[in-house]
């Protein structure tokens, strides 16, 4: 890519120390990176990190501890060797020579990562910029077999092409492009290609199930007594959330029979019924399966997406609880995500039916950036712990993760790279909630146990620690990833009303908790 | 352009100047506001959590409203709150242990006064009482745990399950034919697998099931091969969940721990990845290679591999049907105790696909 290099950035001398062996000075691109901690590690995301961090280490906060980077594994995440002497011979075409260029293709993945990105959204606002160095990303990771899944080339190459892709699509303009092909992978009724991808995600990593654990739990502690339990649930999917909470009704040692289930998924209009019912369905065969008394129902949101507390049927004498997933979809049912203003005015209902709880279950670490770039660093950082934490389980290439890659996690990226790319930036909904008065139930002795034990059957890497007495958060390596709050609604209040409006600032008492 | 990505506290707060506070706080003179947290101000702090109930309960606000200390922020206490918690995470339900600390050296410090003998002996019983209390409360815990866990585990079996009939639904509504999928039952029957019921399933299964596994590389893939491949399709899982747990599996229903599973399903990631080879070239077969490295004596060179593969059979055991036999000198390098059973596994891929460009080894 030499013509690269002709084109003038007004950037700072570079002090870097890598090695550019491909004859064009990329280092000299980018203007804003701080290349002097910039260190071989090991690690991918530590690469990432080393890029970005200002050292705050002596600053303990409430959250997240950042730690040092350990070279977990004591592995290569970009080697597929395991204890063998044989050099991996992934990367024919690359220009580095084998071994320790690893890192420094890392890096320079990397970096023409966030170029691209600026050159998309930043001031300087040029797109032919941006096309050319996803050319040459292209170039870089692709011959290794980058998105083409199925295991080829290493760890970091494939990230970075998911990441190139999802750049690619922002480039070629509307949704229309990325949906298209995205509808076009599915077409072949290949769902359940998806489904089984998902279930293998699932295996090999403790995200979604440690979402949907810790919320259960929370619900049965709220509804204990109550013999007729409703549960709203914002986001269905697959309805593989409540399978275990009916299983641990059903199995509670106190004596009274389980309680009556009733489960009303909240659909948007006209997409995706026939999927819900046949959810609804499948969890009433799987309740019956298990002497689980249950109904099902649908609530339609608006068409301009708002939910309706009225539309949801309450039966007198049932205890309603509130559960929003707000997890990026795995790319089998929704595809259409809902704004901020959908959910808004789910977590708004939450008084006016009077529900007992609200289970929120969010990504961590959403950059509350003004701007793309940071925005667009922040879900970088997000899936490469991702990767890291499925590289650490499963550093085999195996089929496994090229397909898990392939099909949940690279249309994620290329979500969330969208929605940063169009997003304000919003932080995350537990302040919003606090801030609408919102009060917060404390997380038991036993869910927290039980998300410590969930994660021991993991990699060692998952940590889980507590933010606030109600709040959960689940992380990798001190990169927070998701999290799991539990909320009382606030007293009835009038209409519901979107987050950018909140000028009130409602002070949050501690006090405010109900522990069991 | 970066931005950090947590507050730091220098953001937050004026350099303070003066060396004493009104309340005794010893701020020092740095321009970053540093607080110094004296044994004084240290046991106001853990009287204060004590009051609210211990480490956990207390929260920042509150405790600076019991400590009632002038000049004392909400950032202080933050972080030697969390530095208070991590510190006592070995003695979690101790919670006045430290409390137990300081009124001993005051006890010490009385010296030999009878007041202070008396006192003393007194704090001992104290002791006694206390230990006892803190055993039974470790047990409880113990206890408590050992419930968790066994509802974790009916709870990950339960989500297994339902996984299974989505799954099986999907197998359905796409070969159109009542398979049994009998892969995906495994996988599902644990949500965390059990090996043991992953080998057993593993010889029986109908590879017609895990065709739809294999359709998602489709692009890449050829039928045919994957035909020949049944056991294909679970041992990326398998191995991987095997590789990823460092303790025997909490599930497995035999006593084998996960490292003796590790040799054979790296054969059989050989298998998966060999199904991957029909279109790949030379990198993916030095992936295979390398997958096993227990398996390949390193006197092989990659070149011999077809020949050894497939004339294996006939040194390793008597059972073993005639192949073709090819003749080679290298043959009595292997070990022929170690390749019964696995080789029994992968002869079916020999015998099914004859497929020029599988470069599977045959022993383990």
């Amino acid at each position: 890519m030499e013509e690269a290099g002709d084109l003038e950035i007004s950037g700072v001398g570079s002090n870097s120390t890598i090695n550019d062996d491909g004859g064009c000075a990329w280092t000299d691109w980018s203007p804003v990176i701080d290349w002097g901690p910039l260190s071989a590690d090991d690690d991918f995301r530590g690469l990432v990190e080393a890029m970005m961090c200002d050292d705050n280490d002596d600053v303990a906060h409430a959250g997240v501890t950042r730690m040092a980077y350990d070279p977990y594994w004591n592995s290569n995440p970009s080697s597929t060797t395991t204890s063998t002497g044989t050099p991996p011979a992934e990367e024919p075409s690359s220009s580095d020579g084998g071994g320790g260029g690893n890192d420094d293709k890392g890096l320079r993945l990397v970096h023409l990562l966030v170029a691209a990105a600026e050159a998309l959204a930043g001031p300087y606002k040029s797109r032919e910029l941006a096309r050319v160095i996803l050319v040459r990303l292209k170039e870089l990771v692709s011959p290794a077999g980058g998105a083409a899944g199925c295991g080829g080339g290493t760890s970091m190459e494939r990230l970075a092409a998911y990441f190139t892709n999802a750049l690619q699509g922002l480039l070629d303009g509307s949704s229309a492009t990325a949906c298209s092909r995205q509808s076009a992978s599915h077409l072949d009724g290949q769902v359940g290609d998806v489904l089984a991808a998902f279930q293998l995600l699932q295996d090999m990593s403790p995200y979604e199930k440690f979402g949907h654990f810790t919320a259960n739990q929370a619900i049965l502690e709220a509804v204990a007594r109550y013999r007729r339990v409703h549960i709203v649930d914002y986001d269905i999917a697959e309805g593989v959330q409540w399978a275990s909470l009916m299983q641990a009704l059903v199995s509670r040692k106190d004596g009274p029979p389980p309680p009556h289930l009733r489960i009303t998924a909240v659909t948007q209009r006209g997409s995706g019924t026939r999927a819900v019912q046949e959810t609804g369905r499948r969890l009433a065969a799987f309740a019956a399966s298990l002497g689980q008394p249950f109904s099902f129902g649908q609530c339609r949101l608006e068409a301009d997406e708002r939910f309706r507390p009225a539309g949801v049927k309450v039966v007198k004498g049932e205890t309603v609880v509130l559960n929003c997933v707000l997890q990026p979809p795995h790319a089998a049912g929704a595809a259409t995500t809902r704004g901020a203003g959908s959910v808004a005015s789910f977590l708004s209902g939450a008084a006016t039916l009077g529900a007992r709880v609200v289970a929120v279950v969010e990504e961590e670490g959403v950059a509350e950036d003004g701007n793309f770039v940071g925005r667009f660093m922040g879900e970088l950082h997000r899936y490469s712990a991702v990767w890291d934490s499925l590289e650490a389980g499963f550093p085999m290439q195996g089929r496994a993760r090229g397909l898990v890659e392939r099909l949940i996690l690279g249309p994620r990226i290329a979500g969330a790279v969208r929605r940063a790319y169009r997003a304000t930036g919003e932080g995350g909904w537990g302040e919003w909630m606090a801030r609408m008065g919102f009060g917060r139930v404390g997380i038991s002795c036993f869910n927290h146990c039980q998300a410590r034990l969930l994660l021991g059957l993991f990699s060692d890497g998952y940590q889980v620690e507590e933010d606030g007495p109600n709040k959960l958060v689940l992380g990798w390596k001190s990169r927070r990833l998701t999290s799991a709050s539990i909320w009382s609604p606030p007293p009835p209040a009038p209409a519901s009303v979107p987050p950018a409006n909140i000028g009130v600032s409602s002070s949050m008492e501690d006090s405010d908790f109900l522990l069991d | 352009m970066f931005p950090s990505k947590k507050p730091t506290m220098n953001s937050h707060e004026r350099p303070m100047s003066c060396v004493q506070g009104d309340s005794g706080l010893v701020l020092t003179t740095d321009p970053k506001p540093r607080l110094r947290w004296t044994v004084e101000l240290h046991d106001r702090f853990v009287d204060a959590v004590t009051q609210l109930g211990g480490p956990d309960k207390a929260t920042p606000k509150t405790i600076m409203r019991v400590m009632g200390v002038k000049g004392l922020t909400l950032y202080h206490l933050k972080s030697h709150l969390q530095k208070f918690r991590l510190g006592k995470q070995p003695h979690k339900e101790l919670n006045d242990h430290s409390v137990k600390d300081a009124s001993a050296l005051e006890m010490q410090r009385n010296g030999a006064s009878s007041s202070g003998i008396m006192s003393r002996t007194m704090n001992e019983n104290v002791h006694i009482t206390e230990a006892i209390r803190m055993q039974m409360e470790v047990q409880r815990r113990l206890h408590e745990q050992l419930e968790v866990q066994k509802h974790l585990q009916m709870r990950i079996e339960a989500q297994g399950k339902y996984m299974q009939t989505i799954l099986e639904k999907a197998c359905q509504t796409l070969a159109g034919e009542g398979m049994a999928s009998g892969s995906y039952k495994a996988l599902g029957n644990q949500g965390v697998v059990d090996m043991a019921a992953m080998k057993d399933m593993g010889s029986q299964m109908s590879y017609p099931s895990l065709q739809d596994l294999q359709l998602y590389g489709g692009d890449q893939l050829d039928m045919q091969q994957q035909m020949d491949r049944p056991l294909d399709g679970f041992f990326p899982t398998n191995e991987g969940i095997c590789l990823g747990k460092k303790r025997t599996h909490p599930y497995s229903s035999n006593g084998k721990s996960p490292l003796i599973w590790v040799d054979d399903f790296r054969l059989q990631e050989l298998g998966s990845a060999a199904a991957c080879m029909g279109t790949q070239e030379e990198p993916s077969k030095s992936d295979q290679l390398q997958l096993a490295p227990s398996v390949i004596d390193s006197g092989m060179d990659m070149d011999s591999m077809t020949d050894v593969y497939e004339t294996k059979p006939v040194l390793s055991t008597d059972s073993m049907g005639e192949k073709k036999y090819e003749g080679s000198s290298k043959l009595e390098r292997p070990s022929p105790q170690r390749a019964t059973l696995p080789v029994e596994r992968i002869n079916p891929m020999i015998r099914g696909g004859a497929l020029p460009q599988t470069r599977n080894i045959s022993y383990g």
